[in-house]
């Protein structure tokens, strides 16, 4: 309950922070001391040396798992803020306000990691989201971006309403919003769940497929990413996704079984599309921002996996994956803010002109590709491997497999166009702090690379 | 003592690594005494090792490490101090030293980048070599016997800008990857059969190998034998490996590394006296490439290439030995020959000193006045090799002829025939080099020298060493104890005894002996007044061209295998890997074009799909898994 209170607290410090002052510099270091006080606070909550608890009759549930997820998804934001936090005033004059509405987001994350009623999911997702529609049009007299946030809006209201319906049908046949259902026993002959039951779970499977862009409910993405300011789009397509994954994790590890054979199709379906849409169309793509809204859907294609395998390796790995995936993305987007031009020809040669920035934009890539000794080599691994323990499910794994294959193109364009292609990559000012950041978010990968147990073994001590 | 043994092979490493890292800075004098004063150490090392095995026996397997752990196999790296790693070691580190300090002077022409580069691989090769017959079991060994190759690899390259030289380093490798292949093969056999590679426990658990396995095992164990020490059919290396600096070929070439065959069947000879077969074939490929190659030496003008076709003949006589049962006569010929080899080999790298890169012997002759060490010492190792009493090569050549009496006498009249040609074409080398006049060039008759002390000094060692090396085996007909025999019995387990009768033996003796000094008399009264100069004719020029076997190599292995490979190169690789791999990328370059038309910026389409995306899901759910048993039962 910590986190859930404390960032909805700091949000509104936040906003009254911008009337006591206007340096952002200022802004920006009350924002990282609250992420701080908040990553305190949540890990307080974990090893119950303090907690607040306030009674909500069984409609929160505090887990070590979601409770690690939360500490993951805070440090990943205190990671962006400080590098992308200057960033910000870039976008438009009220600093305070986007740090304000981080910290709603952070709280709606915080309620989706322990939501234990379908109610709570609902505020959970819809406190998660309203705040990121008004980011997405931060850049006001921007048209793409305004584009984005009304897309989003549209599209995200759209979802909400499946949710709804999904939410309504399933409360018609059990009275209550609760998500915790027997689980029948194996040998028992196939329980008859009806007809609303199973069809509300698809409703809501639709949504919250949506809300973490699995294909073919991913339209959204590549839009409102490429629209959205790039300091916020790095926000929306890390910390957020990977909350979205872990209310989708968790609703379905005691769900699917009322949709049996039928889930047994049509997870792997979606797993299947979304990393043939993500992987394939990143391909073809000239802005590297656009190209990583792609490798996005992809990524989810692989975080997936963990719903599809539901065991006790996936869920270290989706928490693996979460951080893994958070940490480089956050990383290349920092960089990515400071190009001025967001075309792979924008990268041309920066090896030249900003050698640490290339060097440490490649382990990024490097780990977002699976390449061992970083981060993302363990996290596909733990996914993969877990689809094979649980379902013997080679045929899931190969096609994966192959679509890493396919990213690795992608990828590497980008690490080519920095080291082989001449030009003169142009950026704007950097500092010696913002190296030294990105270099410590590079080692961080490679020792998660080489030590994932280093995360991991928080879930258990 | 036992805890000393590491210390042998960590000397040369140290060596290896500093004159290796130093060479761009160290002085010439600096990486000699390094590179020397390494293998000096393991000597004296060896040496106390040797006193201490002598008087006490052998020690127990010294583990250093385990190296590598599965749960059914468990490879230590450890070392195996017993009589016959012991004899190798002084043969290794002795011979090896005095090698060392004759480079030091040999190559001292050579940059100092270079020379170092040169110590730091001679270096490395006797660590490499100090750890086969160290290794107590057959994966060290396997370590060594691959870091010997890529040694002599690097060395018989080691003047890598001429193309030819490093056309031969290339053929010794690939000829000795060959065998490497059979010994690795009956390394996984023995792995497979009785999970372990220990020697202790192979040995201990060979009688429950079916005779097939063993069979098996012993021939692929045989073929690394024959790609190292040169045997029919992988021995054309030998003579090209000539290519590298002269010492060299007398270390790796004639002294150690191509023993290690040798050394590594004697160690395994409770095994390879299991089969029959094996050793049959031991002794027929052994009298083969003895005598074939000493066919071929007899024609050649290359002072080193006689010598190396010599080396050739004396490891078919060792195999031979081997393959009669008689490992110590074996063991014995190594070390004679390691003696009296090395000798020649450095006087002939003296010669080519003095002569200034000359190796043709029709333009020396009469080098006896001026290089009055180098003559004397080469004369004595010529005796040595042809076998004459009381030269140490007389008593472990008639002991192996003596075995080979014992177990067929085809193979003895053979044996004699070949030493009898040894004995020639040594003394027509001899001859030629040293007796008659000069033919050389005005230049280089002025500049004729003889060599350094550096460069004599371990000539008359090794000399010495020739003369008086056999007293360790006398034989007990001649009132000998055969020491190295009782010392070796421990070890070499499975030696054949035989008999012969007494009166036969001396006749044996005496008709080798009369055999050989005939042909010396007649090779000196006939090379040392008038040369062969011209090119041979006839059957001479089979010989002279040694018999055409690289050439049957290249028609009927070398040309259809790289005929397979072009083809391979131009239709499989290109058309067909290349065209999936290309057509892999274009398909889903060209996919990537067309799906991305799917993004098409309107709210309405997007919101269409993913309805009917919705449509679809639920038409699934309503069929209720039928799709996915359907395609369960497809696969």
């Amino acid at each position: 309950m910590n986190s859930i209170i404390v960032s909805a607290l700091l949000g509104v410090v936040m906003m009254f922070s911008g009337i006591f002052t206007t340096n952002k510099t200022a802004i920006k270091n009350v924002a990282i001391a609250g992420l701080l006080i908040l990553l305190f606070a949540n890990i307080a909550d974990t090893y119950g040396w303090y907690k607040i608890t306030v009674d909500a009759k069984g409609m929160l549930e505090f887990t070590r798992f979601g409770l690690l997820f939360n500490s993951i998804a805070i440090f990943s934001t205190l990671i962006y803020v400080i590098l992308s936090g200057s960033d910000f005033a870039k976008v438009g004059t009220y600093v305070a306000e986007y740090f304000a509405l981080i910290f709603f987001v952070l709280c709606g994350v915080s309620i989706l990691s322990c939501y234990n009623t379908l109610l709570m999911l609902f505020l959970g997702v819809e406190i998660m989201t309203i705040p990121l529609y008004i980011l997405a049009g931060t850049d006001k007299k921007n048209l793409k971006s305004n584009e984005a946030s009304l897309k989003y809006f549209l599209m995200g209201a759209f979802s909400t309403g499946i949710m709804l319906m999904g939410i309504a049908l399933i409360y018609g046949v059990n009275g209550n919003f609760g998500i915790a259902f027997d689980i029948p026993a194996p040998t028992s002959p196939i329980p008859n769940y009806g007809i609303l039951l199973p069809l509300g779970l698809l409703f809501m499977f639709v949504s919250m497929s949506f809300k973490v862009s699995a294909a073919p409910f991913h339209f959204w993405t590549p839009d409102v990413y490429d629209g959205t300011p790039a300091v916020f789009t790095s926000f929306m397509a890390t910390v957020v996704k990977a909350a979205g994954f872990i209310a989708f994790i968790k609703l379905f590890q005691t769900h699917y079984f009322q949709l049996l054979a039928s889930w047994k199709i049509i997870l792997p379906l979606v797993i299947i599309l979304t990393l043939f849409i993500g992987n394939i169309t990143a391909v073809f793509q000239q802005s590297v921002k656009r190209m990583l809204a792609y490798s996005s859907i992809a990524q989810a294609g692989f975080m997936l996996f963990a719903l599809y395998s539901n065991n006790d390796l996936s869920n270290e790995g989706i928490l693996l994956y979460a951080a893994a995936y958070s940490f480089a993305t956050i990383g290349i987007f920092s960089v990515l803010v400071k190009m001025k031009d967001y075309t792979f020809e924008g990268f041309n040669g920066l090896a030249k002109t900003q050698p640490v920035l290339a060097a440490t934009t490649t382990v990024f890539l490097l780990s977002l590709a699976g390449i061992p000794l970083t981060a993302g080599f363990f996290a596909k691994y733990f996914m993969l491997s877990s689809a094979i323990k649980q379902h013997n499910g080679f045929f899931m794994v190969i096609i994966a497999v192959l679509f890493a294959a396919v990213s690795v193109y992608y990828y590497f364009r980008v690490i080519q166009a920095m080291y082989f292609k001449q030009g003169d990559a142009e950026t704007t000012e950097i500092n010696g702090r913002f190296k030294l950041g990105l270099v410590l978010l590079a080692a961080l990968i490679i020792l998660l690379g080489v030590m994932p147990n280093m995360l991991l073994q928080y879930l258990y001590f | 003592m036992n805890k000393l043994v590491y210390l042998i092979p960590l000397f040369p490493l140290i060596g290896f690594l500093i004159n290796g890292l130093g060479r761009k800075s160290l002085s010439k004098s600096l990486i000699g005494v390094i590179g020397s004063g390494a293998i000096l150490a393991s000597f004296a090392v060896s040496l106390v090792l040797f006193f201490d095995v002598k008087a006490n026996g052998a020690m127990a397997v010294n583990p250093l490490f385990t190296f590598i752990q599965t749960s059914t196999l468990k490879i230590d790296f450890a070392f195996q101090v017993d009589q016959l790693s012991c004899l190798f070691l002084l043969i290794i580190t002795g011979i090896g030293f005095l090698i060392h300090v004759y480079s030091a002077s040999y190559m001292h022409e050579e940059e100092p980048q270079h020379f170092g580069r040169y110590f730091a691989y001679l270096n490395l090769f006797v660590f490499s070599m100090l750890l086969l017959v160290l290794g107590a079991n057959y994966v060290i060994m396997f370590i060594g016997w691959e870091g010997v190759g890529l040694c002599s690899y690097l060395l018989i390259g080691y003047w890598f800008k001429n193309n030819n030289y490093n056309a031969a380093a290339k053929k010794a490798f690939v000829m000795n990857r060959i065998g490497d292949l059979g010994f690795l093969l009956a390394v996984f056999w023995i792995i497979n059969k009785l999970g372990t590679v220990n020697y202790h426990d192979v040995f201990a658990k060979a009688a429950t190998l079916s005779n097939f396995d063993v069979t098996a095992i012993t021939l692929l164990l045989f073929v690394g034998a024959m790609g190292k020490s040169a045997q029919i059919p992988l021995y054309t290396w030998l003579p090209d490996a000539m290519a590298g600096p002269t010492p060299v070929s007398a270390l790796i070439h004639a002294a150690t590394m191509v023993t290690a065959g040798i050394y590594m069947i004697a160690r395994s000879n409770v095994l390879f006296s299991m089969s029959e077969f094996t050793m049959h074939l031991i002794a027929i490929i052994g009298l083969a490439t003895a005598l074939f190659s000493a066919t071929i030496a007899i024609k050649q003008n290359d002072i080193k290439k006689v010598l190396a076709y010599s080396t050739v003949s004396q490891l078919g006589y060792m195999f031979l030995g081997l393959g009669c049962g008689a490992y110590t006569g074996a063991v014995f010929h190594v070390m004679t020959h390691a003696f009296f080899k090395a000798l020649l080999f450095l006087g002939a790298g003296s010669v080519i000193h003095a002569m200034h890169h000359e190796q043709d012997i029709r333009n020396m002759g009469g080098l006896k006045k001026k290089l009055p060490i180098t003559h004397i010492t080469f004369l004595l190792g010529c005796i040595a090799i042809s076998g004459i009493p009381p030269f140490s090569g007389f008593f472990s050549k008639d002991e192996i002829l003596a075995a080979a009496f014992a177990h067929n006498k085809v193979y003895w009249i053979l044996g004699v025939a070949g030493a009898a040609m040894t004995a020639f074409y040594m003394f027509r080398l001899y001859a030629t080099t040293f007796l008659g006049n000069f033919r050389g060039t005005h230049d280089q008759e002025h500049h004729l020298h003889e060599s350094p002390k550096a460069m004599t000094i371990p000539l008359i060692v090794l000399a010495i060493l020739s003369v008086i090396g056999g007293m360790v085996g006398i034989p007990e007909l001649m009132g000998g104890h055969h020491e190295l025999h009782h010392f070796l019995s421990p070890v070499l387990v499975s030696e054949k005894a035989y008999e012969i009768e007494h009166s036969t033996e001396w006749m044996l003796m005496g008709i080798s002996v009369t055999i050989a000094a005939i042909a010396i008399l007649f090779a000196v009264n006939k090379f040392s007044k008038k040369p062969e100069m011209q090119d041979a004719e006839g059957f001479g020029k089979v010989l002279a061209n040694k018999w055409y076997v690289d050439e049957l190599y290249d028609t009927i292995i070398v040309k259809p295998l790289e005929a397979v490979a072009n083809c391979f190169k131009n239709i499989i690789e290109k058309s067909g890997i290349d065209g999936a791999v290309n057509g892999v990328g274009k398909f889903v370059q060209y996919s990537s074009r067309q799906v991305r038309l799917l993004q098409s910026g309107q709210v309405g389409t997007y919101i269409l799909f993913m309805v009917l995306a919705f449509v679809v899901i639920v038409l699934i759910w309503i069929n209720d898994g039928h799709i996915y048993r359907f395609i369960t039962k497809l696969f």
